[in-house]
């Protein structure tokens, strides 16, 4: 009779030795994973302390806004985990758009602020655009078929409204052109655009109506046609429309009671609640994880409640070097007056370069190696040659980026040292590469079978692309270039080599000024050894950094879950 | 003939893939062709399609050796043959469609209405705007289903009513009942028989004069097949429809007019359907009918 | 329909969607063609200027120098080589086996649900900025190991070398894990079927069949290491010192300057000119093609494994 010591070794009891090694393996492997997330974790705690310095709060106050935001917000997360992942979802996107919304509100306040561009200028450029599409739409409604005819109309419309015949810049580069040749003739007959009529005109009335017509109407018309669109039902985007119109006329009264003035109130409408108010019509359409939408109105709910008890008990709150005075304020050598403003706007300036010059040259670079390129013979092995270049090129050091920067746009093309401009396209052309790379992923991504159609239905190749593959890659390749411009928001080393300078005062208000970036602003206060500044400053400097770039990788994030789950 | 044999050998076939694999065989039976082949490569009715002599060559691998034949307008015409015979091949050389393959390469003569639209100053785009096709699998794009019939109107900036032509399209595919009240939809809620009904009006919204269609049915179950079969004979009143198929009893059922493809890309018998099915010329057109090779 | 309409239509090329094909290839074409004009304008601008200093100073001297010191003009560029040497060698050590192990578990052992939190998180981490790194490894990580007793200098190899070590974990592992999911599941249950316990599976069997994919990932993440600037920059000081064989600990104590940090210091010193501001071009002509080369290696090693599986 076999018993289990003796017959059954099938059954594991001789593999105890093995057994052991084995879970030692998984144990090891684990505790890999748990380093290479503990390790950064605890130093990202470390400085978010120093950052906000939570313990110079009473314990009074950690114990309230426990209670009134911790609790509820935790149970919350936890039964949205356990019962109700839709909710969930709901939840996190609810909590995180409205926070995008701001960041995009703030970044278009400081473009108005440092006034990159006036109210009167964006709302005449996009009274004279509008017209110019007008006309294109027209052309090609009565005429159809006249596609020469088109490229001129398409080309020639928004030259005659928004650029004027001839631009501007032509009559001024030709004019100074003339006077370098030692003529005195100037050219100073030309057919003004409608923009410049706009702007000519003496009456201008108040800048937050200016913006409102300019942002809100515009964005306001487009989620409005959306909703109409998927209601199926015209009244209700009429009534979104309305509705908006409506919170944005409450301007004047509402907005400087909260104290962000006429101006915030209508960019917080536009970028923040539009948008949030179009999420939640289609949750609430949808049915699905509707109890998530109560997630951030227990975190708001959380906080006044806190801070009502807080100010009640008289517990004192902490004093962060984080604050609100940090983000405003320049840099100065006394630690507690230290700012970040001026990098803040200079790394999103920064931002607007990169995203211009990469966007389009690395999505027409992907959409060119995927549909167009030849992949046998001569010029297929030359496009092999570029995919293979464009994938090192991926991996070549950012410094050496910054000496390429250095070496074209300073030294040949004699741009100023340290400018915007040049930091933008120095980092631009480090990023390219990983944009290019992303967007031929999405772009293969779109089933064969669909250019297939598509062709067979005698679609041109460009035909194809635009109306077939683009509109389902697009997710993707917004994905892939906000991860790319996210890392391109923390590079540092091209900076120094273009000379970025390591304090500037002054917010940039054009794109040839001096840059001022938020790591460079890091690293320049990393060299300081002043503990106020190491274990203060500096920490803020960081977390804000972080912060940015949490919330852009959070969005690409979302975007690429939603496409994911619709393929 | 035994219809069990030849359901074997139609379900037992692996699906030739888009980029059409090569013959496999090597390309030793060509020699034996030239005498059991009929040399038939007419049918009655006026002629739309005809091919001299085409060969197409997959890099070094010969897909098509020497075809010749004539599709008569307003008819069915299928080709039939084992996978990797070279029938999708010669259906994709129709509309140029194998222009998108690099490596292909095509010898001989195709004309369309009497002009070789392999000639130089031919556009493949113009060309596909007049020969439509239908794919094996149905592939909608993920757009409305009002938007996919409407899609080669647009590309093609044609001024029409273009609420009208959808109408019309959809109810020629025989799907303007089920879909009618949810043309705003997104086409991939489409079950697959409706699908590639949806993709069958989106090719003649356009209103070609011949359709292609790959094993249009290859992939559905069989009841949304024979609404497709049945929905092919009628399009054949008002189009001329080239179907490559490997359901030899599909073919047998609608065709009038069927082409048999055998391995090495060689077309071996192309006659009238009934004729093909019951008096082969060729034996090993025979055999493979019955089942006996393939 | 007569012969003559059919041919005139299929042969008809409306001019303007003729032009507005070609000149949207043309766009797109010279889109792609920006990547050959960078690497171009790399190597080009680059060779210019360190062409120019390697006529003041002989390239014998710049590769065999032992000291590099711009104030007096020396140009001995093998302590930056030994100082990137010993950054990348301490980071290597760390970073290899954690990685590795890191991609095992998240490849053979993390349930779906651990394997979709895990991913990302180490994406996040991979976001991170390298100058906040280097912050970390100044500010916090130096004092930390100095309580353990370490005798280290405010700017120090040792907890620089751990920072790049951590940053490139997240690299090894996404990439690792990649080839080891690449491993078809046959092969899997062919060891399971013949009794294999889930540890010999996973080193008998998948990191052998994953480990070309594995290796690739190596010399991506060593490549990273080497061009890192602003750990090295922000945490090791700026004096450059050749390895001292004969007291190997004291290099890791004290700070060093790998190539990188060197180029950021030559830029940002005030009146450097002449050869000391060209040799910053010489420096980052080496750097630039050891990436470059380490690259092109990695990515041909990694085309091969995915052709074997995919």
């Amino acid at each position: 009779m076999a018993t289990p010591e003796q017959g059954i070794d099938w059954a594991g009891d001789t593999g105890q030795v093995s057994r052991l090694r084995g879970v030692a393996f998984e144990v090891t492997c684990l505790a890999a994973v748990a380093f290479a997330l503990v390790s950064v974790l605890v130093l990202l705690l470390y400085v978010s302390a120093d950052a906000l310095r939570p313990f110079s709060a009473d314990p009074g106050w950690h114990l309230v806004f426990f209670l009134t935001l911790v609790v509820p917000s935790v149970s919350a997360a936890l039964f949205y985990y356990r019962r109700d992942e839709p909710a969930g979802e709901v939840a996190y996107a609810t909590t995180g758009l409205p926070v995008v919304g701001v960041l995009g509100a703030a970044v278009f306040a400081v473009v108005l602020d440092i006034e990159l561009v006036t109210a009167v200028e964006m709302f005449a450029l996009l009274v004279s655009a509008l017209v110019a599409a007008g006309i294109i739409a027209a052309h090609a409604r009565y005429r159809p078929r006249a596609a020469a005819e088109r490229m001129a109309v398409l080309f020639g419309a928004p030259v005659v409204t928004i650029l004027g015949v001839p631009p501007a810049e032509v009559t001024m580069a030709l004019n100074a052109a003339l006077s370098a040749l030692g003529l005195s003739i100037e050219f100073g007959v030309r057919l003004l655009s409608l923009r410049e009529v706009i702007l000519l005109t003496p009456v201008v009335p108040l800048q937050w109506i200016m913006v409102a017509l300019s942002l809100t109407v515009p964005v306001g018309a487009v989620l409005g046609g959306y909703v109409a669109r998927v209601r199926a039902n015209p009244r209700a985007g009429l009534a979104f429309v309305g509705g908006a119109v409506a919170v944005s006329a409450l301007a004047p009264l509402v907005g400087p009671v909260v104290g962000i003035g006429a101006t915030g109130w209508i960019l917080l409408v536009t970028f923040c609640l539009l948008p949030v108010a179009v999420y939640v019509e289609g949750v609430i359409r949808r049915r699905e994880g509707i109890a998530g939408l109560t997630f951030p109105l227990i975190l708001v709910g959380g906080v006044v409640l806190g801070a009502l008890l807080a100010d009640l008990f008289g517990f004192a709150p902490p004093d962060p070097w984080l604050d609100w005075s940090f983000l405003t304020s320049a840099h100065s050598r006394t630690p507690a007056e230290a700012g970040f403003y001026p990098p803040i706007v200079g790394s999103v300036m920064m931002l607007i370069v990169i995203a211009l010059s990469t966007f389009p040259v690395g999505v027409g670079a992907a959409i060119y190696l995927e549909e167009y390129a030849p992949d046998s013979g001569l010029a297929g092995k030359f496009i092999t040659l570029v995919e293979i270049n464009i994938g090192n090129l991926a991996g070549v050091p950012s410094v050496v980026y910054g000496l390429l920067g250095l070496a074209l746009f300073i030294r040949v093309l004699t741009m100023p040292t340290g400018a915007v401009m040049v930091g933008g396209l120095a980092i631009g052309i480090l990023i390219l590469p990983i944009v290019i790379i992303s967007a031929q992923e999405a772009i293969r991504a779109v089933p064969d079978s669909h250019r297939e159609a598509a062709y067979g239905m005698g679609a041109t190749r460009w035909q194809t692309t635009r109306s077939v593959v683009l509109p389902q890659a697009i997710p993707g390749i917004l994905t892939g270039t906000i991860l790319a411009v996210g890392r391109a928001i923390g590079e540092t080393a091209p900076l120094l080599m273009i000379g970025a300078a390591s304090s500037v005062r002054l917010a940039p208000s054009g794109f040839f000024d001096q840059l001022p970036a938020m790591p460079r602003q890091i690293f320049a206060w990393s060299t300081n050894l002043e503990p106020e500044i190491r274990h203060g400053v500096l920490a803020a400097g960081v977390v804000t950094l972080l912060v940015v770039l949490l919330i852009m990788n959070g969005t690409a994030i979302l975007i690429r879950n939603k496409y994911q789950r619709e393929v | 003939m035994t219809n069990e044999n030849m359901n074997t050998a139609a379900s037992t076939e692996t699906q030739p893939s888009a980029t059409a694999d090569p013959t496999s065989e090597p390309l030793v039976e060509q020699s034996i062709s030239v005498d059991n082949t009929s040399d038939r490569t007419t049918v009655d009715g006026e002629t739309v399609i005809r091919s001299k002599d085409l060969d197409v060559f997959y890099g070094e691998t010969q897909a098509l050796q020497s075809v010749s034949l004539e599709i008569p307008e307003n008819q069915v015409t299928a080709m039939i043959g084992p996978s990797g015979c070279g029938k999708s091949t010669f259906l994709r050389c129709i509309n140029r469609m194998n222009d998108l393959i690099d490596v292909a390469r095509i010898d001989g003569e195709l004309t369309f209405d009497g002009k070789n639209v392999y000639d130089e100053d031919v556009d493949p785009v113009a060309l596909r705007r007049r020969i439509g096709m239908v794919f094996q699998h149905p592939n909608p794009f993920p757009k409305s289903i009002y938007d996919n019939v409407a899609y080669g109107l647009r590309i093609q900036n044609r001024d029409v009513d273009m609420d009208a032509v959808v109408e019309e399209s959809l109810k020629k595919a025989a799907l303007w009942d089920e879909v009618k009240d949810r043309l705003d939809e997104s086409a991939l809620d489409l079950s697959g028989g409706q699908q590639q009904r949806l993709c069958i009006a989106r090719a003649i919204a356009v209103d070609p004069q011949v359709v292609l269609m790959d094993e249009p049915a290859s992939a559905l179950d069989p009841i949304a097949t024979s609404k497709i079969e049945d929905l092919i004979e009628d399009l054949a009143e008002e189009y001329t429809v080239v179907i490559v198929t490997h359901n030899m009893q599909q073919a047998a059922r609608i065709s009038d007019t069927t082409a048999v493809f055998l391995t090495g890309g060689e077309l071996v018998e192309f006659d009238d359907t009934d004729k093909i099915f019951e008096d082969p010329e060729s034996q090993r057109v025979e055999d493979y009918i019955t089942g006996k090779f393939g | 329909m007569s012969t003559d309409t059919t041919a005139d239509a299929i042969t008809s090329r409306p001019a303007g969607r003729e032009a507005r094909e070609r000149l949207y290839r043309y766009l797109l074409f010279a889109c792609a063609a920006t990547s050959i004009f960078v690497t171009v304008g790399i190597v080009f601008l680059l060779a210019k200027d360190a062409i120019d200093f390697f006529t003041l100073v002989s390239p014998v001297e710049f590769f065999t120098g032992t000291t590099w010191l711009l104030p007096r003009n020396e140009f001995g560029v093998l302590p930056l080589l030994t100082g990137t040497l010993l950054v990348t060698v301490i980071a290597a050590a760390i970073a290899l086996p954690v990685g590795v192990a890191a991609a095992v578990y998240l490849s053979e052992y993390a349930s779906e649900r651990a394997r979709s939190v895990l991913k990302p998180a180490l994406e996040i981490l991979a976001g991170i900025p390298t100058v906040v790194y280097g912050i970390f490894a100044l500010v916090y990580v130096t004092p930390f190991l100095r309580f353990f007793g370490l005798p280290l200098n405010t700017f120090n190899v040792l907890s620089a070398s751990v920072m790049v070590g951590i940053m490139i974990i997240p690299m090894i592992s996404s990439l690792s894990e990649d080839a080891m999911s690449a491993v078809p599941d046959s092969l899997r249950e062919a060891a399971y079927g013949v009794g294999a316990t889930k540890y010999e599976v996973s080193t008998g069997v998948v990191i052998p069949a994953a480990v070309s994919g594995i290796f690739s990932s190596f010399i991506l993440a060593l490549s990273r290491a080497i061009g890192e600037t602003m750990i090295v920059a922000v945490a090791m000081g700026s004096r450059s010192r050749l390895f001292d064989f004969a007291n190997p600990l004291q290099n890791l104590w004290q700070g060093n300057q790998p190539m990188t940090a060197a180029m950021i210091q030559i830029n940002s010193a005030d009146n450097v000119s002449g050869p000391g501001f060209k040799s910053m071009f010489a420096i980052g002509l080496t750097l630039f093609v050891i990436t470059f080369l380490m690259n092109l290696v990695s990515n041909r090693i990694a085309a091969r494994y995915r052709e074997e599986y995919n």
